[in-house]
């Protein structure tokens, strides 16, 4: 009796065994809001067949700040999925310095589509170390967008805007003719990284102190481009040019963008790519008849008139988990999210363009008619180089444009509030 | 040596608190003391100091107490506290059980319109006034204002701590009903009795007899309502998210930014630890100083 029970022990233990080891290896996907889940499981068969794998999609909260903390919570306590997006390029940094991010370097460039890669994603995607911690296979490309159609109506000119001033003076215009608001630059805490990612980083490029950090790794935050990027927000909250009251409560994006904006109440808003679609086009809840036509874009033009830029930024940025249980795993399937298939969908969900060269040719990218123009442009974009202590950066930023908007402050004020928060969190000596 | 009856029955008691004891240590001190621990560390949730936290010392303690939206949170902590716990729960909570205390008309249907807030957890209440107070004239409490003449607002914009106190007093009264029920039920009706008969009014029955024999009760409620009330996050975030500004950030809500926003966990923890020695002392002054048996 007792051999017989321990002969069935042991077959069991052996079939169990066996039936694990036969079990195909399961990854896991990190992933937030609807429209992204939409696409990633759109691709997600595809991936599993060539690979072998089981892929488990994790879904979080939504807002990008309340996904993010989430993740660093279980980054922190080692749980965390094999595979996660990072919000922003300027929060890599941070998690490389934090341990949570696997090198990729050799897996990329051994990649066969690492040469169809743009190179401002080759660029985004690698670290000043020149390792890459990131995959940027999506790239947003932000800049001014304003009803077109209202414009014309109102006998206000279109023209791109050719500096600081001239832009300010052409909102003003809207305000006295139209009697609406001219501009909205995403700010305060309750947007999240936005009010730094949406909007400052778009003025800072054009300023007087176009890039934060400088050769030694410390923040330029004293430049005076600072002080001037935040007079643009205090002008447009003092003067009542931009709506405030929404920007004071949850989710502020809400109301001025999905619905002032199609509805004309808002003229122009600082956006991306993803606008025509997500915000405004097919995905929108109150889409904007003809997109393409009756919203325009202007670059953001520089504060001395001397030119104007489109800012490029990651949008689907690919982190492997340095704790992943399969590193090596982790990173086949990362580069199958940057596969031309995966791209396009995110493309049609979301309206961020795909970092590949070779997407112009796809016929399922061809038919997101308002994406195409702007592959061509993503190339001519400029970006803000990142390093660590940029999530602070960002922070300080939703503070110092939080007292703006409720007034609390001027410029000079916010600026001091960026610097002196910055300095607490990271220490005097990180500051220049 | 043979152990006695008492020695048996000592060790059997210890073996019965021991679970307890396991619970209490693995979800109060431990958690306690690894806070206490953070508050002295520059641990952060991402950077250098996740993977590298040092040991700081004071430093934190010493950031918090310069750093004017701890003051501000403290602030707000302690006008919502009084407002909804001391005053809004227990004044209604009083009211309502001294009234529901006698054979009224629909005496169970407004027992149970007055305990239902507390059966709705916190951020389900939260999103359910959040419905009727954003929106501004669209907004369910601007149409009833609007009634006698008062004109609509976004009432969480414009006087959000008011809103905050209000909300936290519907959800509480219910607590403290029950506790003042309870304590009135041990009021001997005799003595009731024999205030009438030397013809007290209702007034000084109330002032000198009801309130000094609910004084325990009454202290009671307050140690309990107000370590509660201070410890509230849910609610308050699902309706203001500690907003606009830091109008409405209580302290929780400043733990969670600095700990989970900010990714400061170190100097959330500080700001943890200075909580935890405040609601020690205050449910020492209750205990001893006003002398409630516990």
């Amino acid at each position: 009796m007792k051999t017989a029970l321990l002969r069935a022990g042991i077959s069991l233990a052996i079939l169990a065994f066996a039936a694990s080891a036969a079990s195909a290896e399961t990854i896991r996907i990190a992933e937030h809001r609807q429209a992204r889940i939409d696409a990633l499981n759109k691709v997600l068969p595809a991936i599993e067949k060539k690979l072998g794998v089981t892929i488990q999609v994790v879904e979080y909260p939504a807002p990008e700040k309340d996904y993010f903390s989430k993740l660093l919570t279980e980054l922190g306590a080692g749980n965390a999925p094999d595979l996660f997006t990072a919000n922003a390029d300027s929060d890599v940094p941070d998690l490389v310095q934090a341990g949570y991010a696997a090198p990729i370097t050799d897996a990329v460039k051994a990649w066969d589509g690492y040469g169809q890669l743009l190179d401002v994603a080759k660029r985004l995607s690698t670290a000043p170390d020149g390792q890459m911690y990131q995959l940027d296979t999506m790239l947003g490309v932000q800049q001014l967008y304003y009803r077109k159609d209202l414009l014309d109506a109102a006998g206000i000119s279109t023209a791109q805007p050719k500096s600081w001033a001239e832009l300010m003076d052409r909102i003003h215009e809207i305000k006295q003719k139209t009697g609406k608001f001219g501009l909205l630059l995403p700010a305060g805490e309750s947007w999240g990284g936005g009010a730094f990612s949406e909007a400052f980083s778009l003025f800072i490029v054009g300023s007087k102190t176009p890039q934060l950090i400088d050769a030694d790794g410390k923040l330029d935050l004293n430049g005076e481009g600072v002080k001037d990027v935040f007079g643009i927000y205090s002008t447009l909250v003092n003067d009542g040019l931009m709506p405030i009251d929404p920007l004071l409560g949850p989710e502020p994006w809400v109301i001025p963008k999905y619905e002032m904006f199609p509805k004309g109440d808002l003229i122009a808003t600082t956006c991306g790519t993803w606008c025509y679609i997500y915000d405004w086009g097919s995905q929108a809840k109150i889409p904007v008849p003809n997109v393409t036509q009756t919203v325009g874009t202007w670059a953001v033009p520089n504060e001395d008139g001397s030119g104007s830029t489109v800012t490029v930024g990651g949008q689907n940025i690919w982190v492997v988990n340095a704790k992943s249980a399969d590193v090596e795993m982790a990173k086949k399937v990362l580069l199958e999210l940057g596969s031309v298939d995966t791209t396009v969908a995110y493309s049609a969900n979301l309206g961020n363009i795909p970092a590949r060269k070779d997407a112009a040719d796809n016929a399922d990218f061809q038919k997101l008619a308002e994406l195409v123009p702007v592959l061509k442009d993503a190339e001519n974009g400029t970006y803000l180089k990142s390093g660590p202590g940029f999530t602070a950066v960002s922070e300080g930023v939703a503070k110092a444009t939080e007292a703006i908007l409720r007034k609390q402050t001027d410029a000079a004020g916010a600026q001091k509030i960026l610097v002196d928060y910055v300095k607490q969190v990271l220490g005097d000596d990180q500051v220049k | 040596m043979a152990t006695t009856y008492e020695q048996r029955i000592e060790r059997q008691n210890r073996w019965l608190v021991l679970p307890a004891a396991v619970l209490l240590v693995a979800f109060v001190l431990f958690p306690a003391g690894t806070a206490v621990w953070l508050s002295l560390t520059n641990t952060a949730l991402n950077g250098a100091a996740a993977l590298h936290p040092r040991f700081v010392g004071l430093s934190n303690f010493n950031r918090l107490l310069n750093d004017g939206d701890f003051w501000n949170s403290l602030w707000v902590t302690f006008v919502f506290v009084f407002g909804s716990s001391v005053v809004g729960q227990f004044v209604f909570g009083l009211f309502s059980a001294m009234a529901l205390n006698r054979p009224v008309p629909l005496r169970q249907f407004f027992m149970a319109a007055i305990l239902l807030p507390n059966a709705v957890p916190e951020v389900v209440a939260g999103f359910i006034w959040i419905s009727m107070l954003s929106g501004g004239e669209r907004s369910t409490l601007s149409h009833l204002v609007g009634l006698v003449g008062i004109p609509s607002q976004e009432w969480l914009q414009t006087m959000p701590l008011f809103m905050i106190v209000m909300v936290n007093t519907w959800r509480g009264i219910a607590f403290a009903m029950i506790l003042m029920t309870s304590g009135l039920a041990a009021v001997p009706s005799e003595v009731y009795e024999a205030a009438r008969i030397d013809g007290a009014t209702d007034r000084q029955i109330f002032w000198r007899i009801t309130l000094p024999l609910l004084r325990p009760t009454i202290f009671l409620y307050m140690l309990v309502s107000t370590v509660g009330t201070i410890a509230i996050f849910g609610l308050v975030y699902a309706l203001t998210r500690g907003g606009p500004g830091n109008a409405t950030e209580i302290i929780a809500i400043h733990i969670y930014n600095q700990s989970f926003v900010a990714y400061q966990l170190g100097y959330g923890s500080a700001v943890a630890v200075i909580m935890l020695g405040v609601s020690m002392l205050l449910g020492l002054l209750y205990v001893r100083v006003l002398k409630v048996q516990v």
